[in-house]
């Protein structure tokens, strides 16, 4: 089952660092992360990446973005 | 230099003054704060930048607050450098008091400085930064870019990248991590 953050609604650095925590504890598999700002998805997918994770897709879901991370 | 008493400080040491002994240095831009700052601390000027207090309804959104009793030779300095402030104000009550442009948040591993409009955020272990956010500015996804997944130590310096606000504030906070994080 694919693990999910929601990071809706918070403001900058809490999705990321929520994010972060999560990818610490998976460190690989699949992880989907639900934010609401174009800030915020642009600093989840570079905390991301310099985790050696990969945005495996960043899909709009109307005014929201559902980013799918995966490692390994 | 006895008559001189706030001359040649260490700046980044600079304590707050008694309310009474401060000033307020009122600019129109943001732009003109910068260079009053560059300029009062090259001429070895001990001046803090800070947040605007309630009172102060003109100007930017920063001041700069520096020993009253010190007004001519400060205004001389920035008239050599072509800048005029917009108001001159003593600090005279509390509602006059300037605000810290700096706000650390502690979230457990990570440590947050937010200067003025821009926060930086390193985690505590690695001294890696995590985060750059805030702004409004064109140069901040850039700024994020090189200095995200960087330590502290190895990352470029904001002043050197920024060629806006946000640069500057982002500079603020780098400033401010170093000395929490020493």
């Amino acid at each position: 089952m694919t693990e999910q953050v929601d990071a809706r609604g918070l403001s900058c650095p809490q999705p990321v660092l929520l994010t972060m925590e999560k990818l610490r504890s998976l460190n690989q598999g699949e992880l989907v992360v639900l934010v609401d700002t174009d800030t915020s998805r642009e600093n989840v997918s570079r905390a991301a990446a310099s985790l050696g994770w990969q945005i495996k897709a960043l899909e709009p879901e109307g005014d929201d973005y559902r980013i799918v991370l995966q490692k390994g | 230099m006895a008559f001189w008493p706030f001359k040649k400080r260490s700046q980044r040491q600079a304590a707050a003054l008694p309310t009474g002994d401060r000033g307020l240095l009122v600019f129109s831009h943001t732009s003109e704060v910068i260079r009053a700052e560059k300029a009062l601390k090259e001429a070895g000027w001990r001046i803090r930048v800070m947040g605007p207090p309630p009172e102060i309804r003109s100007g930017c959104d920063l001041i700069i607050e520096f020993p009253i009793i010190e007004k001519l030779q400060v205004l001389r300095v920035l008239e050599q450098v072509r800048l005029l402030p917009l108001n001159v104000v003593p600090v005279s009550g509390p509602l006059l008091k300037p605000v810290d442009l700096f706000q650390v948040k502690d979230f457990g591993r990570y440590l947050m400085v937010r200067a003025a409009n821009m926060k930086l955020t390193v985690d505590k272990d690695t001294r890696v930064i995590v985060s750059v956010s805030g702004g409004g500015c064109p140069d901040v996804p850039y700024l994020a870019r090189e200095l995200v997944g960087r330590p502290l130590d190895a990352a470029p310096r904001p002043r050197e990248l920024g060629h806006t606000l946000c640069g500057y504030a982002l500079e603020l906070a780098f400033q401010e991590m170093e000395r929490q994080c020493s």
